[in-house]
Order: structure tokens, then C-alpha cells, then sequence
């Protein structure tokens, strides 16, 4: 009888272990095999207020990694600070066939400061440990508790994290008193929430998702916080590290930044406010008043990120930045805006996602975690004009593609605002170049090339104009695809004007630019702004075709011809038309000169997914016709 | 011998010096109110004076190096603020590591008023950031900065690292008026110094110091050294250039013996390479792993059972020993805890893997040694003496019969005897358990070598059809293998190199020796591509670099400074057939040319040839044969492509009949 007990308990046991985390690799459905290196075979996250200023964060996770692209995908980490305290993590290793070949702890995990690359400090901490496995594919499974001293913000329910990487199934359940009061923004996601009350009288809400195939990357596609699966929950009543508040919409979140973390910090010394004074004291208009303090502002401050505690949402004083003369953006900007108080100019703080990427607020989900930027605002009347308050150099009222054309908070003394920063359209982003060249007998070309760089395009020659001019000639050389490129000078002008621009001259030379064959000189006719590379075609794509930001690049070269040589072979004219697009070559001959004028333009939008094939096809003629020669030939 | 490569020994003869000691704090009114570094007028920033000192001593019954730091820099513009963020990277083990401290800063400027203002460092605005196990960086920010500004900060720093004195990088990204470095080195330490990079020291002197030291019952005098350089350039990085490091002008410093203060009992730790050699082989993360053959037989016995091969035996005990331990991403020399460790976990550093390579080879009865190394971005060695600190890699080293091979099981996708790219690095220092040490040169190993053949007709459509037959081998292959892995399969890779052409359809495609590491990896692609949109034109023009085609020359500077260092020797070439369509004869063939670097160092030839009418073949070698082109070479090289670039440019002309 003993023996039959024991026996049937260890059959128990087994089954129970198989019931429950079977990872064997061979259950995983084929369906979810294409373009995947990982699958997530499940994920549990759970999140539960217990108080205002107390959430616990349950998280469980197996993943199966099939191959060395998806080894990234097991690398665990944990961000934690004093106020988020990782309670325990465990986990286990398993082989191919689903059984465990061993586990790690707490203790195995490296902890290293945070790094995001531009702070000089944040008191953000990680905890990270990537088990390593030679054996493909292998899983682990993991899970760990974190404690959470306030309720103000959720991490979001994303269950796609990267390219690559499948689902088998996720799940997000959050857990609260039924009198904390919760508003949630559900994006692609196809089932929706299941609310209840649990055992202890809680109330609980649930979402789940499965079986969802890994992404392969596709150029030109919409931005991904539109496109991708994902849950935010945002509380009624918080307490964030020691500061309470509540909000319902984007007018509540701004007004409690104003109240309760940006006032009172703007206090000048009486010697600063009458510096000012003195300093606009001969500018009549208000705008011209903070020009000359937005100057001033860059010319005194400069980047440095120091981030402790709430100093994450919190500006230093302006008094700080007056003394130290560094900030990161939000002491900066609160900086600027105490400053043009000081002579009676109004300006708004602005909370803004900034990037290359055109990533708006949403404008009905308020939330505090949707900005990682913060610009100024300066309410003229028909005139709104912002600025970038961490850059030294750029232009009073510019904000080039790093927070162009999208939606921002505006934490005013009457609470938020939902503000749109300026578009730089295609037509605005303009690169122009105008070109004299004389071609000599021994294939030499040489002569002056003008380029003005317009809108978004102001900032293509921050890297090479604050440089010596031996080092800007190294830059400008890499820069220009003409082989033999000597460049006798270079002239860079950078133009602060309502509508900034940046000008560059180049006086140059190219020996062998045309190859000499015979009594015949070959030479490319688009010497300064060719496409070299193509776009990838895209076979079933999913998303539509998405143009970030557009441009319009104008190219006129003039060529003076060798004594004696006429044109032999001269490519024929280009011109396509497109919604997204267009482009236009035409060579012509005018005696002894040879005039090339290429235009080509690009539109910002949303295009079908369709018009995807068409942009490669564009593109490829655009480069077809970029690489095309010239040949001259000797005599009649 | 290339001049920027020196490593010089120092020796300095006694004499009376000055007691030199560190500047003065405080500035000069020519300091604020200069505008431009003479000697540099472009710089953005220059260290107007710069002071170290290094010392030996007790702290708190404990042998510590303690460093001081103190510079002044003058700051011109906005571009060299940055100049004003001080980083201080510091070593940590286990229990003990570096420590700074004393950190004191002040930042002079005149003020709107013209008016001459100073503007002291917060002591609590110093932060340590914890980078990864063994490293920090303690930081902070220069207060009140603006162009025109002089900052001026100290430091001290306590390393419990005794053994590894000091070192002093004299040269930096911005120029430096004046930069010096005191060492004051107790009897009963002894350390060679050495110097790198091409500028000169201005002044170099020693002096006694008389009872310096002492130690519970222990005195000792110290040798005080000054080393000074004046006028000291930026130093400029070009492209294709090994570790910076190696140009640098810097000195730096090896024990060689010590006498303990404590137990006056004296430990010669590098001397003599006979002596290194008996550390290494006695040393229990390096000579006492490698004696471990038992523990390995028991594992790879049955993998090689039956097999007579040596080199058959080599290659399946390589193949073993990379699939059982992945590497951890830590290097060095030393295995730590042991290679037992790194196989039943079945992950360890580069030491842990190849040390149980190189003592699985000896199990398996094969000749194995192990090379010490540093890899391309820690510098080149020093060859005058042992400096052990130089090596951070350590590869096997098998004979077989008269042939040799460099083994690194760290790497699943290397081939036999191939080493990968960053441990392509001047000289290796062969360490066996039986016999003395020795070096080896690591360059010209193998090269990266690629043919691309086309069997190509053109079709009335104006398509190209047919087939492309590509073989890789050597570096070529390893980088090839590496793309084609980035693909979860076969088939997604085809898929990518399809779509990232649009012009080009692949019909069939075969990818054979993929893991089969020690072929050459061959693809076969049937494709089409869309070459004209038809051939009713009475003239079609055709580039025969239909593969790939260089327009701009990769050297743009008219002289180099430094070396062009590409690792390893390459071979590429391309064998062109095509077939013309009746109605088409040849106008214009192809330039045929050869062009080649003096010395055989590399050529560029095209071939060209008619089998009937209708039927041409093109073919073209480019080939490099050094690993490495000095500077005076550099110029025949520039030329080299320029003349590639132009060849390559020339279209073929199809006429109608």
C-alpha cells in the first residue's frame, strides 16, 4: 500500500508540473514559428493598490528562446529606485523538451546604476541578469514582486515588445479597492476588458491576448505607439513620492505640475531681475524682449541631466540654474520662463515626447508618462512661438525635428493645455544647391557649389560647422560622394532669422572626376546628392506607408566644357509624379555649358500599404537615374 | 618598425633636482583673458597645466597607491564645455576597490562687469555611478561655466591595486601646455616604466628621498621620478586605425619585484620571462586549469574513439568545446573559478573556454599551448619585457606535424584556425607547460577571400536570367555565416537579400556548407533581374560591376599619420559570362586594365574575352595583401582605388546589328 501511495504521488506530481508550465518547445503551434527568434509562451502581469502610496507589481513570464537573435529577449531587467523596491525574483532554466536544467535567484543579478546615455547622475538603479545558454532553444521562466511608494504611474501593458519575438499569451490585471477610481486607454487590442470582484472583496480588471505572430520590421511605417497592442491605466487620486493630486483629463495633470511642482521654483536675485531689466530695456516688442533673454539664457546655460527623487518631474529652482549655469530640460526651460518673467513675458511649460519621430500626446488619455521632453511656450497673440531651451545654439523660435509638429501640455496657471508645435512641411525642408563646374580635358572638375539648407534642414551641418575648419574639410569630404574631392575652401554660415537657414560654399576640385577614354570623357551627372541605396521591397506587408517628415532637395549644376568636345551621350528626362512624391531630371545644352537640374520632393502622410511598392519603384528610379553618365567626345 | 609603435624603456641617471612639486592653484590674468591657444588656435579648450603624483604608502595598516590629481583648463567656447564635466573611471573587486575623494573644484570667470568671480564645486554634487561589477565612474559637473572660463579641480584617489602603479596619459583630445607626473616609489618596490606614442619627454629626473617610508619597524628610501611634457598636440584619430591607445603619448609602469614591509620576504613577480613563465604554469586560474587534462578525458574519449586524424580529432574536440561553454562576455587571462565551473555551468569567459580548449586538445594527446594576447582595442604589447597586464586574451595554439593553428572556441561560427578579427593584433606570447616561452606573430593568419560568378543571358524582354554562384571563404565566410545566423532561417535570409533588391528576383536559391564551417560557404541564386525595360533600343549600356560597384574613394586625406591596419589580407573576384541575344554585337568591351601596389601588395586586373559572337566573359581580381599599409605606403594605396573607381565607371556598349 505504501509503495502504491508513494507511486501515485509522484505520477501526481508530474502531471500537475505538465499541466501547468509545460515548455516543451514542440507545443509551441507552428503558426507562431515565422520571423520568430523568442516566444513568449506566457506573461502575468499584476498590478495591486493597496494604498495610495503603496501598488504591488506581481510579474511572470516564460519565454522560449529558439536562437541566438532571440537571446536578448531572455536578458532580465528591472529598474528600481528607493521608491521601487524589487521584493524577489527567481526563476528557471529549462532544455528543448521542457524539463528544468536549472534556476537562479536574486543573487545571480548584476545591479548597476541607470544609464540612459545623457544623464550625468539618476539615482535609477538596474538590476540585470541574462542566463547564458549554448543550447537552442531553451526557455526560462521567471518572476519577481516589486513594491511601488505611489499610485501616479502604471507601467503600460504592452505585450509585443519587440520585432521578432511571438506570443503565445499575456495577460494584464490590474487590482484595486472599489473606491479607487481608474481610467484605462485600450489600443489594438481585439478582446476587451473583464471586470469583477475577487475573493477579498477587490475589484478587478483583466485583459488578455494570444497567439500573436512576431512583427518582421517594415520601413516606413506608422508610429508604433498607433500600431502596436497596448493597455495604460491611469489612477483618479495619487500619491507620487510625497505629493498628492488627482486627475481626470490633460487640464487636471497640467494644473497639478503647475501647483504642486513648478511653483514657487522661479525666484530670481533682485541683481538678476534689474540685469534683465537693463537688458531689454531698448527692445520695444515683447518678442524681441525674449529673443535678446533667450540668447542670453544660451549663451549662460548649458545641458547637464542630474536626476534624484522627484527631480524626475520636478525643475530645480531657477535659482540653482543661475548659479551652477547648467540644468537639464526642465530646470532649463523653468529657468527661461523665470527670466522672461522678470520682464513681464508669459510663457508656458510644455511637456512633449520629443524624437524624430512625430509622437503626439493623446489628446483624450491625460497621463503622466507620455512626455520625456519639456520646451517653452511664449503665448504671443497670433504669433505662438516655442523654445528649445537645452540646445546653446539654436535659432530664437526653432525647433528643427526634434519637437516639430505635434501635440503638447501646456502647464499654465489655468491647468493644461493641449498645444500643436509648428510643421516644417516638404516644402519647408528645403536643400538647394547651385553649382558652376568647368570640366577640363583630363577629366578635372572644379568650380563653386552653393547650398542652402532650409527648415528641419538648418540643423544637416551642426556636426561639421562648430569644428576647425582642417576638421570641417575632413567632414565635408565624407559628406559629398565626389571622389578626388579637394576642397580648396569652405565658408558655413548659419542664419538666426524668423525663417533660419544655413548656407555653405564650397570652392573644389576633383581630379578624374570624368574618366578619359580615348577621345572620350565619362562623368556622372549628379555629382553632390545622389541616392545610393534603394528602399527594400516589403513582400505581404501589414502596416500603411507612413512619410515622418518631408523634404525637397533642388540641385542646378552647371558644367563649362572642355574646348573642343561636344556632348556624345546625354541621358534622357525624368519626371515622375507621384501622391507621395516627385522627381524631375532634365540636361540640357546651351553651347559650350551642359546645365543639370534635378528636383526631388518627398510628402509627409499616411499612404495605403499598397503605395509602399510604389515608393521602392520611385526610389529606385530616383537612384537609376542619379548614377547616370555623361560623354563628351572630341571633334565634330 | 613603425615610429608611433615604439615602446621605449625609460632610464633615468641620478641627479639633483629642483624639488619638483605641483603648480600653484589660482590663475593669472593672461589665463582668463586669453582668447585662443597659439600653438592650436582651433582648439576649444586647453589644459593649461596639468599635475600627478603617485606615492606608495601605509593606510590604516594597509599598502595603498594614492594619486593625486590636480589640472587647470581654459575653456574658449561653447564647444568645449564639455570639457568641464569630469569623469573619473574606478576599478572595484569584491570586497575592496578605489576610492576618491578630496575633490575640490573652482570655476573662474570674469562676469558681466568685466569684474574677475570664482564659483567653488559643491562637494555634494561629486556622484558615483556604479557602470558594471568591476567599474564606476565618479562624476561631476564644473559649476558657473562659460566660454572664456578657467576651471580648476584636485583629486585624490586611494587604490588598493598596489601592483598596478599608476600610469600617466600625457597626451588627450585637447592640447595640453604643460602635464607632469611624480612617482615616489618606496626600496621595497621595484617597477619598470616604459613610454608609448612619438612625442618626447621635456624633462625627466629622479632623486632620492631619504626615509620616506616606513612601516612598523620598516623604513625605506623612495625614488622620486618626474616626468614632464610641454606643448603637447591633440591627438587626432584617423579611420582604419588601431587602439588609440597605441599612439598615445603615455607612460606606464610593471612591477617587477617587491620585498613585503611587513615579513621582509621578497617576490620577484616579472623579471624575466622564465619568470612569468613559472607564475603562469603555477598560477591556479591559468598553468593549474591546463593540467586538468583528466577531467576532460573522461568527457571527449568517446567524441574521438576510432579516430586516427590528428587534425580530425582537433576539429571534433573544437566543435565540442564550443558548443558545451558560451561565453559570458568577460575577457582576460585568467579562469577565476576554474574550468570545471564554466563546464557544468556551460557558460564562461574567453579564459575559461579556451584554457579547457587548449587542455581538452592535450587530453585528446594533441600538441596545445596557449597564446596570450591583447586584443585590438587594449593596444599592442610591450616585447622589451613581460608586462603582464598588457594581455587580456588568451587563444590555443595546436601543432600538427610542421602546420600551426591559433584556435578561439569563444565563437560558435569561427572556423578551424581562424581568429577572430579583434585578436588580429601584432604579437602573442606562446605559453606551454613544457618548454619557455615564446612569441608569435598573430597577423597574416588567414584572409577574407570572395568569388562572385555570373552565368548571365539577356533576354529579349531586356532581363537578365540566370545564375550567381557566390563561395566565401576565410573572414569572408565567417561574416557571411554571421548575416545569414541573423535570420531565424535559411529561407527569411533569401527572402531579405530579395527584397532588398527590387530590381532582382531570386527563382531558386541553395546555400550549402553553412555549417559545414571548414568549406568554403557557397549560394547559388537563380534570379532574373530587370536589367532595360526592353531591348528595342538601338544602343543598350551595361556595367559589368553589376555586383558592386565603388564610386567614392574609401582614404579622402592626403596624408596619413598613422598606419591603415585592416586586420587581414583579402581576395576578391568576379567571373562575368554573359549572352548576348542575335540581334546584338559588342561595341564598346570593357576597359581592360591592371594596376598594382609596389612591393606585391595588392592589384586590380580585368580580363576580357569573346568565346563566339554572342558570348563574352569578364573577369576581375582585386586583391590586398598586406594587413597592414604604412603611412608612406598609403598614398599608392588612395591611388590604387582611385584608379578602381575609374575602371569601374566605364559602361560596356551593345549595338545593334
Amino acid at each position: 500500500m505504501k509503495t502504491l501511495l508513494s507511486t501515485l504521488f509522484i505520477f501526481c506530481a508530474a502531471t500537475c508540473v505538465k499541466a501547468q508550465d509545460n515548455y516543451d518547445v514542440s507545443l509551441i503551434s507552428k503558426d507562431l514559428m515565422p520571423y520568430a527568434s523568442a516566444i513568449v509562451r506566457t506573461e502575468e502581469v499584476t498590478i495591486e493598490v493597496k494604498d495610495l502610496d503603496n501598488t504591488y507589481y506581481h510579474v511572470k513570464k516564460a519565454i522560449t528562446v529558439l536562437n541566438k537573435n532571440g537571446d536578448d529577449e531572455a536578458d532580465i531587467a528591472i529598474w528600481h529606485d528607493k521608491s521601487k523596491v524589487i521584493k524577489d525574483i527567481k526563476g528557471i532554466v529549462y532544455n528543448q523538451w521542457g524539463k528544468p536544467t536549472g534556476k537562479f535567484s536574486e543573487s545571480d543579478f548584476d545591479d548597476d546604476s541607470g544609464h540612459d546615455g545623457f544623464s550625468l547622475f539618476t539615482d535609477l538603479k538596474i538590476k540585470h541578469y541574462q542566463p547564458k545558454i549554448a543550447d537552442y532553444p531553451y526557455t526560462i521562466s521567471y518572476e519577481y514582486d516589486v513594491k511601488q511608494k505611489q499610485t501616479l504611474d502604471f507601467e503600460d501593458w504592452t505585450p509585443i515588445g519587440s520585432d521578432g519575438v511571438a506570443v503565445e499569451k499575456s495577460s494584464y490585471t490590474f487590482i484595486c479597492k472599489p473606491d479607487f477610481k481608474i481610467r484605462y486607454k485600450e489600443t489594438n487590442i481585439p478582446s476587451s476588458v473583464v471586470t469583477g470582484t475577487n475573493k477579498q472583496g477587490l475589484k478587478t480588471y483583466t485583459w488578455q491576448i494570444s497567439n500573436l505572430k512576431a512583427l518582421k520590421y517594415e520601413p516606413y511605417s506608422p508610429i508604433k505607439r498607433t500600431i502596436m497592442p497596448s493597455v495604460k491605466i491611469v489612477p483618479e487620486k495619487f500619491i507620487y513620492r510625497g505629493v498628492d493630486g488627482s486627475f481626470t483629463n490633460w487640464k487636471e495633470l497640467g494644473q497639478w505640475q503647475y501647483d504642486k511642482l513648478n511653483a514657487g521654483r522661479q525666484v530670481l536675485s533682485p541683481v538678476t531681475v534689474a540685469k534683465l531689466k537693463e537688458l531689454t530695456a531698448s527692445e520695444t516688442t515683447p518678442k524681441a524682449k525674449a529673443r535678446k533673454i533667450y540668447e542670453y539664457m544660451q549663451g549662460k546655460t548649458h545641458y547637464i541631466n542630474i536626476s534624484v527623487g522627484i527631480g524626475n518631474l520636478q525643475p530645480f529652482p531657477a535659482s540653482d540654474v543661475d548659479q551652477q549655469n547648467y540644468g537639464d530640460c526642465k530646470a532649463l526651460v523653468n529657468y527661461t520662463q523665470s527670466l522672461l518673467k522678470a520682464v513681464d513675458i508669459d510663457s508656458y511649460y510644455c511637456v512633449v515626447q520629443a524624437g524624430s519621430s512625430k509622437v503626439s500626446l493623446l489628446p483624450d488619455f491625460a497621463s503622466i508618462d507620455q512626455g520625456n521632453h519639456v520646451i517653452l511656450c511664449l503665448p504671443f497673440k497670433n504669433d505662438t512661438t516655442f523654445l528649445e531651451c537645452t540646445s546653446q545654439n539654436m535659432p530664437f523660435g526653432f525647433l528643427g525635428n526634434f519637437t516639430d509638429d505635434r501635440t503638447v501640455l501646456a502647464c499654465t496657471p489655468q491647468g493644461g493645455k493641449l498645444l500643436h508645435t509648428p510643421k516644417y512641411t516638404a516644402q519647408a525642408n528645403l536643400e538647394q544647391r547651385k553649382a558652376s563646374f568647368a570640366i577640363n580635358a583630363d577629366g578635372e572638375l572644379s568650380g563653386l557649389m552653393t547650398t542652402n539648407f532650409k527648415g528641419t534642414n538648418y540643423e544637416n551641418r551642426d556636426e561639421v560647422i562648430y569644428e576647425s575648419v582642417k576638421e570641417q574639410v575632413k567632414d565635408l569630404k565624407k559628406i559629398y560622394p565626389i571622389n578626388n574631392l579637394d576642397i580648396e575652401s569652405s565658408d558655413l554660415k548659419q542664419f538666426k532669422t524668423e525663417q533660419p537657414y544655413t548656407t555653405e560654399t564650397l570652392k573644389i576640385s576633383a581630379r578624374d572626376y570624368g574618366s578619359v577614354n580615348g577621345d572620350k570623357i565619362i562623368f556622372v551627372e549628379n555629382p553632390a546628392n545622389r541616392v545610393t541605396s534603394g528602399l527594400r521591397e516589403v513582400r505581404n506587408r501589414r502596416n500603411q506607408t507612413y512619410i515622418n517628415r518631408g523634404y525637397t532637395d533642388e540641385d542646378e549644376i552647371t558644367y563649362a566644357l572642355p574646348a573642343g568636345y561636344k556632348v556624345d551621350v546625354r541621358p534622357a528626362n525624368v519626371l515622375i509624379e507621384k501622391p507621395f512624391g516627385k522627381f524631375e531630371v532634365t540636361t540640357t545644352v546651351n553651347g559650350d555649358k551642359l546645365i543639370y537640374k534635378r528636383s526631388l520632393q518627398l510628402i509627409d502622410g499616411t499612404y495605403s500599404k499598397d503605395t509602399y511598392q510604389e515608393l521602392v519603384d520611385f526610389y529606385q528610379s530616383v537612384m537609376d537615374a542619379d548614377g547616370r553618365n555623361i560623354t563628351l567626345t572630341k571633334g565634330n | 618598425m613603425n615610429k608611433f609603435l615604439l615602446i621605449v624603456l625609460i632610464s633615468i641617471g641620478l641627479s639633483n633636482i629642483a624639488y619638483a612639486q605641483d603648480f600653484a592653484p589660482g590663475i593669472t590674468d593672461q589665463e582668463i583673458d586669453m582668447v585662443k591657444y597659439n600653438k592650436e588656435p582651433q582648439a576649444n579648450a586647453v589644459f593649461l597645466d596639468e599635475f600627478g603624483n603617485t606615492r606608495i604608502d601605509e593606510v590604516n595598516d594597509h599598502i595603498r597607491l594614492i594619486f593625486t590629481y590636480h589640472a587647470k583648463i581654459k575653456i574658449f567656447n561653447k564647444e568645449g564645455l564639455t570639457h568641464g564635466t569630469i569623469e573619473i573611471p574606478i576599478h572595484i573587486s569584491e570586497d575592496s576597490g578605489e576610492e576618491v575623494g578630496n575633490v575640490t573644484g573652482t570655476t573662474y570667470y570674469k562676469d558681466d562687469n568685466g569684474i574677475l568671480q570664482k564659483t567653488e564645486l559643491d562637494p555634494k554634487k561629486v556622484f558615483t555611478v556604479k557602470d558594471y561589477k568591476y567599474g564606476s565612474t565618479v562624476k561631476f559637473a564644473m559649476p558657473a561655466l562659460r566660454p572664456g572660463c578657467v576651471v580648476e579641480f584636485k583629486y585624490e584617489l586611494i587604490s588598493p591595486y598596489w601592483y598596478d602603479f599608476r600610469g600617466w596619459t600625457f597626451q588627450d583630445d585637447i592640447p595640453k601646455v604643460n602635464s607632469q607626473y611624480e612617482t615616489h616609489i618606496p626600496g621595497f618596490w621595484w617597477f619598470n616604466a616604459s613610454i608609448r606614442g612619438s612625442l618626447k619627454l621635456s624633462k625627466s629626473d629622479s632623486e632620492l628621498q631619504r626615509e620616506c617610508f616606513s612601516s612598523g619597524g620598516a623604513k625605506a628610501d623612495c625614488s622620486h621620478m618626474t616626468y614632464q611634457m610641454k606643448d603637447i598636440p591633440a591627438f587626432v584619430e584617423e579611420d582604419y586605425m588601431t587602439a588609440r591607445k597605441n599612439f598615445l603619448s603615455a607612460i606606464y609602469f610593471e612591477l617587477v619585484e617587491y620585498t613585503n614591509p611587513y615579513t621582509n620576504v621578497k617576490t620577484v613577480v616579472t623579471k624575466e620571462w622564465s619568470d612569468v613563465d613559472r607564475q603562469l604554469k603555477n598560477s591556479d586560474s591559468f598553468g593549474s586549469q591546463l593540467k586538468r587534462t583528466s577531467l576532460l578525458k573522461e568527457r571527449i574519449t568517446p567524441l574521438i574513439a576510432g579516430k586516427t586524424d590528428e587534425l580530425d580529432k582537433a576539429q571534433t574536440v573544437y566543435a565540442w568545446v564550443k558548443k558545451q561553454i558560451k561565453w559570458n562576455d568577460y575577457i582576460g587571462i585568467y579562469s577565476n573559478d576554474g574550468i570545471k565551473k564554466a563546464l557544468d555551468t556551460h557558460t564562461g569567459s574567453i579564459a575559461d573556454i579556451n584554457l579547457t580548449l587548449i587542455t581538452a586538445l592535450s587530453a585528446a594527446g594533441l600538441n596545445a599551448e596557449a597564446v596570450l594576447l591583447s586584443t585590438r582595442d587594449h593596444g599592442a604589447v610591450n616585447t622589451l619585457y613581460p608586462v603582464l597586464s598588457d594581455f587580456n586574451y588568451v587563444v590555443a595554439r595546436l601543432t600538427i606535424g610542421d602546420k600551426t593553428y591559433l584556435l578561439d572556441a569563444t565563437d560558435p561560427l569561427l572556423s578551424f584556425g581562424l581568429l577572430p578579427f579583434r585578436c588580429v593584433n601584432d604579437k602573442g606570447r606562446v605559453i606551454s607547460l613544457n618548454k619557455p616561452s615564446y612569441w608569435i606573430d598573430l597577423n597574416t593568419q588567414q584572409k577574407a577571400a570572395t568569388t562572385h560568378t555570373f552565368d548571365l543571358t539577356l533576354l529579349d524582354n531586356g532581363k537578365l536570367k540566370g545564375t550567381v554562384t557566390n563561395y566565401y571563404k576565410g573572414y569572408d565566410a565567417y561574416e557571411k555565416r554571421k548575416a545569414i545566423r541573423k535570420f531565424n532561417t535559411v529561407d527569411e535570409y533569401v527572402e531579405d537579400f530579395d527584397e532588398k533588391q527590387p530590381k532582382l528576383k531570386v527563382l531558386k536559391s541553395e546555400i550549402t556548407n553553412l555549417d559545414s564551417l571548414e568549406s568554403p560557404l557557397k549560394e547559388v541564386f537563380n534570379v532574373e533581374i530587370e536589367a532595360f525595360d526592353n531591348t528595342n533600343h538601338e544602343k543598350l549600356s551595361f556595367n559589368p560591376f553589376l555586383w558592386e560597384k565603388r564610386t567614392t574613394n574609401p582614404f579622402k586625406l592626403a596624408e596619413r599619420d598613422y598606419p591603415v591596419d585592416w586586420a587581414f589580407a583579402s581576395d576578391k573576384r568576379l567571373v562575368l559570362v554573359m549572352h548576348l541575344p542575335a540581334q546584338y554585337v559588342i561595341e564598346t568591351p570593357p576597359q581592360v586594365v591592371a594596376f598594382a601596389l609596389p612591393n606585391k601588395g595588392g592589384m586590380f586586373v580585368t580580363t576580357f574575352d569573346t568565346q563566339d559572337n554572342n558570348t563574352f566573359t569578364f573577369s576581375n581580381i582585386t586583391q590586398f595583401n598586406k594587413s597592414v599599409y604604412d603611412s608612406a605606403e598609403y598614398p599608392y594605396l588612395k591611388e590604387l582605388f582611385n584608379k578602381i573607381i575609374l575602371a569601374e565607371k566605364g559602361d560596356m556598349i551593345f549595338k545593334k546589328k
